[in-house]
């Protein structure tokens, strides 16, 4: 299997790096032939730029939850005790199975649009509601990344890092976590560009994004040409933030193989 | 006494706090069956759909032809690299009023909201199968198939008899795992309204407010049909299983 990836890595060419420019190329050469075109876009750019600084701004927040819940979730999983095991498993395999577009519905449709925190009414807009669908998700994968890392770890290192003197937490902090973290780097980053590309289901109930800033704006525009560049440029838009994201990814795993 | 057994399961939920009301409403009971039906014709027709271009992906990329492997790297990289979501509205909205444009009018489209949901979904999980598969193909050892060559086989041959018996075996556990994705995926469809179960549910919980219920019904569903997927692929790989290749 590792002769597999091996080769697979050695293969990988930036030829997507080259098709985004090929595609970024024409859309910029078609604007430049029809300058109304390019106008009404430019007119409408920093619309949909806000719009997807709303999709970065979910798609932190949904990891940075999702990680902190699914390595609980993950070291649950590998506890002694069944009690503490059976409900992050459940857990797990129920929200890993689940659709993002069915946890992020439930999740808007089942909050309240506003919290009573001690006595004081609290807003809870939609897209918070989508990061709490994406760090659903987010945090069953992660609990799986997790628990992958820890177990790949021999326990004989326990036992080695011991005989040298460390105590068990100096040995988890030392030797254990930092091979963990390393290896759970690349899936998770993978992820990340996953729960990125999830943030554009959020348009569907209604939060401001990208995608939604791009319907708005072709149904504001009504032009056929508008239309099919306001589109390209949502494709484009979110090319450009994942696909460094994945070659950096593809770049660490080949970085962590050849050790 | 199929009634009886609906209003028995509406009163033993109400017991756990659920409402199931809706069962009651044959109009909602149809469409929302009408969705899973749907969502299982949506799964067995992609698959299929993804597997077959997944090959023929895999095989223009290691076809050494330039022509051919890098339009097709090239649309592996962008259909990995940007939502499910922005692609189907790409196609739904910009292909479809193109090609709507070109015939004359919406009238003359054949194509449907279902077609897109197939062609953008299935196309999307068969890059990641050809990636898969790539991984397989390329692994083969040139020995082998310079054993092939030598024995006559032109490389079409090699690749339907040599390479991808071996690519598939290797690639398996990431094609289920595809597949599976592909199995949530189907869930866009909701957004150009192909009634899938989770269009069928909005439709009964925007009426109702009953989504909580709804929502574990869907969950469980999809956890069944994944289940499913996941156990046919664990069957085929013990199965196709080769003593002494792999793992």
């Amino acid at each position: 299997m590792s002769i597999v990836l091996k080769q697979e890595r050695a293969k990988q060419l930036p030829f997507g790096g080259i098709f985004a420019a090929v595609l970024g190329l024409t859309v910029i050469a078609w604007l430049f032939l029809n300058q109304s075109l390019g106008q009404v876009l430019l007119e409408w750019l920093p619309y949909l730029a806000k719009g997807f600084t709303m999709n970065v701004l979910i798609s932190i927040l949904a990891i940075a939850i999702g990680t902190l819940i699914g390595i609980v979730l993950g070291v649950m999983e590998l506890a002694p005790f069944a009690v503490v095991r059976a409900p992050a498993l459940v857990y797990v395999q129920i929200f890993r199975n689940a659709p993002h577009l069915v946890l992020i519905f439930a999740a808007t449709y089942i909050f309240p649009f506003e919290l009573v925190i001690f006595g004081n009414y609290v807003p809870f807009p939609d897209w918070v509601k989508a990061v709490v669908g994406l760090a659903i998700p987010a945090s069953a994968h992660i609990a799986e990344i997790t628990r992958g890392a820890i177990q790949s770890i021999p326990t004989a290192q326990w036992d080695a890092a011991q005989g040298l003197g460390f105590s068990r937490s100096q040995s988890l902090r030392w030797i254990i976590l930092p091979q963990c973290i390393k290896r759970s780097l690349p899936p998770w980053m993978n992820l990340y560009a996953s729960i990125t590309m999830g943030t554009a289901l959020a348009s569907l109930v209604g939060v401001h994004e990208l995608l939604h800033s791009a319907n708005d704006a072709s149904t504001a525009v009504q032009r056929t040409d508008f239309t099919v560049v306001v589109y390209l440029t949502v494709l484009i838009a979110f090319f450009l933030f994942c696909y460094p994201v994945s070659r950096f990814t593809q770049y660490l795993e080949r970085r962590l193989a050849s050790r | 006494m199929l009634d009886g057994f609906t209003t028995h399961f509406i009163d033993l939920m109400k017991t756990v706090g659920l409402n199931f009301e809706f069962l009651t409403s044959g109009y909602e009971v149809r469409m929302w069956l009408d969705g899973m039906v749907t969502t299982l014709v949506l799964v067995v027709i992609t698959i299929p759909i993804s597997l077959i271009f997944g090959v023929l992906f895999a095989a223009a990329l290691t076809s050494g032809k330039k022509w051919l492997a890098v339009p097709v790297r090239a649309y592996v990289e962008l259909t990995r690299n940007t939502p499910t979501l922005v692609q189907l509205m790409c196609g739904f909205l910009v292909l479809n009023m193109l090609i709507s444009n070109a015939l004359g009018g919406a009238q003359n489209n054949p194509l449907t909201p279902f077609f897109w949901v197939v062609a953008i979904t299935g196309l999307h999980v068969a890059a990641f199968h050809a990636e898969a598969l790539r991984g397989g193909i390329e692994a083969v050892p040139s020995t082998t198939i310079e054993a092939a060559r030598a024995i006559g086989f032109n490389s079409l041959q090699i690749l339907r008899y040599v390479e991808l018996p071996l690519a598939v075996r290797s690639a398996l556990p990431s094609i289920i795992n595809n597949l599976v994705n592909l199995v949530k995926l189907t869930t866009v469809g909701s957004a150009i309204a192909v009634g899938e179960i989770t269009y069928a549910s909005i439709m009964i919980w925007t009426q109702r407010d009953n989504v909580v219920e709804l929502m574990l019904v869907i969950l469980l569903f999809f956890s069944l049909i994944n289940l499913v997927v996941a156990r046919i692929g664990f069957w085929l790989e013990k199965r196709l299983a080769v003593p002494g290749f792999g793992q």
